[in-house]
C-alpha cells in the first residue's frame, strides 16, 4: 500500500445521521452482479428449473435469517426490509417472468438477470425516487439468487458475501453501493461508518445506517480506489468526506467527535434494553407505561416498544373515514385487531368523541359558535342511543377476547355515567340473551378532561373503575385558554399548577375507592412532571409511541 | 362487479409495506381484483404490480372486483384501505 503524502481532498454526499468517524478507508468490490456474463449453456429446462427452485428456497431461508438477525439487533421496523424482499421473491409476476425465460431456453442465471433487469427498469421508469430505490431491492434479490446458484452458494454459510475487508484496524467502508443484505452482513466490530458512491437517503442503506447508529454518507460520486488505506474523516452532519486530512482538520474533528457519537449510541442501546422492563421508581412505585394509538398498526408498534397496554384508543378513526355509520361487526373487527395485537394487555378504548369541529359526514351535527363548549363527546352518545349501543355491543364482544376498558369522554357529572352504565347493561343483557360472548365484567371509566369532572371526582369515583386524565383539554378548560391560539398559548405552558392540583385531587378520590388513574394527555410525556405524577401515585402514563421508552427510563430514575 | 374508489392518504403513497399487505390481504378472496391509478392498472394480488402503479399521496385509486365473493371482497378491502393504510408517517419507512 503506497500512501504518498497527498493533499487533503473533500467529497460531498448526503449524510445519514449526525455522527462522524475518523479512520482508514477500505474499499470493497461487490463481485456478484458485476461479474462478466460468460456464455453458459442451458442444462435443459427441467434441470434449470430445479436449480432455480433450490436457489429460491435457499435465498428465502437466508432472508428469513437476516430478518431475525436484524429484528434482534436493530428492531422490527428495520427488519421489515427483508420481509419485503421475501415478498418480492414470492411475487407471481417475478416468478412468472423467471419461468417464462427458462421456458425459452435460458439458464437459471440468465433468467434471474433478465427478469430482475426488466422489473428494475419498470420501477425506475415511473420516475419516483422511492420506487427507483425499490429497483435496488430487485437487484439485491437477484444478487442473492445468483450467489445461491453459483458453486459457493450451494453450501450453507452465514456470511453470504466474500470480499469483505479483513483487519483489526478500525475503518470506514467504501463501496459503490450496499444492499440491505450486505449492510446487515457487515462485521461491525471495527466498522466506523460507511460511504457509498451511489445511493440516496431513500435507500435501505440509509435506513439501516440510522438504525445501527453508524454515520454514513451516500451518493458521493466516484471515489478512486487508489485512496485505499488513506485516512479519512467522515462527517455525516456536514455531509462531507475528507481524505488525507491535515493535522489541523483532524484535531478539530476528533475533539468534536469524541464524546458525541458514543454517548448517543450508548443511550440508544440502553433505551432498547428497557423494553419490557417494569417501570419501577427507586422508591418502589410501579407505573404502567401505556400508549396512545389510533389503530391496530400503531398498537403493534406500541407493543413492540414495550407498552404495558393501550391507555387511549381513539375510536373515531373508523367513524371519520367512512361514508356511513360503521356496523357493529366492523367495529367489533377493528377492536379485535387491536386487542389481538396487544397479547392480553389492557386496552382502554374511548367511546365516540366527535363534535361540530370533528364532524361525521353522516351525523350532520349543526354548526356551533363554540364547538369546544358544545354538543360533543358523551353528550352525543347519550342522545344518539342507537349509535352508542352499536359501539358498546362491539366493545363488549371484543372484550371477551382480551382486556378492554371502556372510557367515556367529556363527562361532567355522575348522571352521565349512570345513564351510560344503564345502556351498557342493556347491551350486555341483549348479548347474553342472544348467546353472543361478551365481557360481563368490562371496566368502565371516565376521562377527566373537564374541570367539573375533576371537582366532582369524589362522587365520580364511586361510579367508575378508573379515571384517565386528558390533560390537553383539561388545561384549556381550566385556564380558559386555547392552546392553538398563539396569543394565549404561552399561558398554557406557564400555568400547569392548577391542573396538577386537580389531577392530584382526582387521584386521591379514585384511590380511596380502590380504582386506578392514568394520564393520557401530553403532560404524560413531559419528563419534568414525571416525579410529580409519581408523588401523586398515578398508576399509569399513556404516551405516543416514540415516547414510550424515554418515559419508562425516566420513571426508573424517579424517587 | 363491485367497485370503490380510495384516495391515498399515506404521505408515502403506495410504498412496499402497504402494497405487500394489500396483496396478501387481497389473496384471501377468490374474486379477481384490479386496481387502477389513472391509465395504469394492476392486479391487486400482486406486489410488484401494485407498486408499479406509482400511486402517490392523493392518487385516486379505483378498486374493482369480479367473482363469487366480490361483495365481501369489496367491503373488506375498502375497510382495509381505510383502517390499515392510514396516513403513514413521513419518514423513510416502508
Amino acid at each position: 500500500m503506497n500512501i504518498e503524502k497527498q493533499s487533503s481532498r473533500m467529497f460531498r454526499g448526503v449524510g445519514i445521521g449526525n455522527g462522524c468517524a475518523c479512520g482508514v478507508l477500505r474499499f470493497w468490490e461487490s463481485q456478484v452482479i458485476q461479474a462478466p456474463v460468460l456464455p453458459e449453456a442451458s442444462r435443459g429446462e427441467d434441470a434449470e428449473t430445479l436449480r432455480l427452485q433450490q436457489a429460491l428456497r435457499v435465498t428465502g431461508e437466508h432472508l428469513h435469517h437476516l430478518r431475525e438477525k436484524t429484528a434482534r439487533e436493530l428492531g422490527d421496523a428495520e427488519a421489515e426490509i427483508f420481509e419485503i424482499h421475501a415478498m418480492l421473491l414470492e411475487d407471481e409476476d417475478f416468478l412468472d417472468g423467471l419461468a417464462h425465460r427458462l421456458h425459452t431456453g435460458c439458464t437459471a442465471e440468465d433468467a434471474v438477470r433478465q427478469t430482475a433487469s426488466t422489473f428494475g427498469e419498470t420501477l425506475r421508469g415511473i420516475g419516483d425516487a422511492y420506487l427507483s430505490a425499490r429497483a435496488k431491492d430487485i437487484e439485491d434479490i437477484a444478487a442473492q439468487l445468483l450467489h445461491a446458484l453459483s458453486e459457493k452458494g450451494t453450501e450453507r454459510s452465514e456470511s453470504v458475501f466474500d470480499g469483505m475487508p479483513n483487519g483489526t484496524e478500525p475503518y470506514i467502508l467504501v463501496a459503490r453501493d450496499l444492499t440491505p443484505s450486505q449492510t446487515m452482513g457487515l462485521e461491525r466490530e471495527h466498522l466506523l461508518g460507511f460511504v457509498t458512491m451511489e445511493g440516496s437517503s431513500n435507500s435501505h442503506t440509509a435506513i439501516l445506517a440510522r438504525a445501527m447508529g453508524l454515520p454514513a454518507l451516500v451518493g458521493v460520486g466516484d471515489l478512486d480506489a487508489a485512496m485505499q488505506g488513506c485516512e479519512a474523516l467522515l462527517d455525516a452532519r456536514e455531509g462531507t468526506l475528507t481524505v488525507c486530512p491535515t493535522s489541523a482538520q483532524k484535531h478539530a474533528f476528533c475533539e468534536r467527535q469524541g464524546r458525541e457519537s458514543e454517548l448517543a449510541r450508548e443511550h440508544e442501546r440502553y433505551l432498547r434494553s428497557l423494553i419490557n422492563k417494569p417501570a419501577i421508581t427507586c422508591g418502589g412505585h410501579r407505573m404502567l407505561i401505556y400508549a396512545n394509538v389510533s389503530g391496530a398498526e400503531e398498537a403493534l408498534s406500541a407493543y413492540r416498544n414495550g407498552a404495558d397496554g393501550i391507555g387511549l384508543l381513539r375510536s373515531e378513526l373508523l367513524y371519520l373515514s367512512s361514508e356511513r355509520l360503521p356496523t357493529e361487526e366492523e367495529l367489533y373487527q377493528s377492536y379485535r385487531d387491536v386487542v389481538d395485537r396487544m397479547g392480553g394487555k389492557r386496552v382502554v378504548i374511548r367511546t365516540l368523541d366527535v363534535g361540530a369541529d370533528k364532524q361525521l359526514s353522516y351525523l350532520a351535527l349543526p354548526k356551533e359558535e363554540n364547538p369546544a363548549l358544545g354538543f360533543r363527546g358523551i353528550r352525543v352518545s347519550l342522545e344518539e342511543r342507537a349509535i352508542f349501543k352499536t359501539q358498546l355491543r362491539a366493545l363488549l364482544r371484543a372484550g371477551a377476547h382480551g382486556s378492554i376498558s371502556i372510557m367515556l369522554p367529556m363527562v361532567i357529572g355522575v348522571s352521565e355515567v349512570q345513564r351510560s352504565r344503564a345502556v351498557l347493561e342493556e347491551c350486555k343483557q341483549e348479548l347474553l340473551r342472544e348467546g353472543i360472548g361478551c365481557d360481563e365484567r368490562i371496566e368502565l371509566g371516565v376521562m377527566i378532561e373537564t374541570p367539573a369532572a375533576a371537582v366532582m371526582s369524589a362522587e365520580l369515583a364511586a361510579e367508575v373503575d378508573f379515571f384517565s386524565v386528558g390533560t390537553n383539554d383539561l388545561l384549556q378548560y381550566t385556564l380558559a385558554a386555547d392552546r392553538q391560539n398563539p396569543r394565549v398559548a404561552a399561558l398554557c405552558e406557564e400555568n400547569e399548577e392548577p391542573v396538577l392540583r386537580l389531577i392530584g385531587y382526582a387521584a386521591e378520590s379514585i384511590h380511596r375507592h380502590g380504582g386506578w388513574i392514568g394520564i393520557c394527555g401530553e403532560m404524560a410525556a413531559d419528563l419534568s412532571l414525571t416525579q410529580r405524577f409519581v408523588d401523586m401515585k398515578i398508576d399509569e402514563l399513556s404516551v405516543s409511541v416514540p415516547y414510550l421508552l424515554g418515559v419508562r427510563e425516566k420513571v426508573t430514575e424517579c424517587k | 362487479m363491485k367497485e370503490f374508489t380510495y384516495t391515498v392518504k399515506d404521505v408515502n403513497g403506495m410504498h412496499a409495506r402497504p402494497a405487500g399487505k394489500l396483496a396478501t390481504f387481497a389473496k384471501r378472496f377468490s374474486s379477481e381484483i384490479r386496481v387502477k391509478n389513472g391509465a395504469r392498472e394492476a392486479d391487486g394480488k400482486r406486489l410488484l404490480s401494485l407498486m408499479a402503479l406509482g400511486a402517490l399521496h392523493g392518487s385516486v385509486l379505483t378498486f374493482s372486483f369480479v367473482g363469487a365473493d366480490e361483495e365481501e371482497a369489496c367491503r373488506e378491502l375498502e375497510r382495509f384501505c381505510i383502517e390499515a393504510w392510514g396516513d403513514g408517517v413521513a419518514v423513510n419507512e416502508y
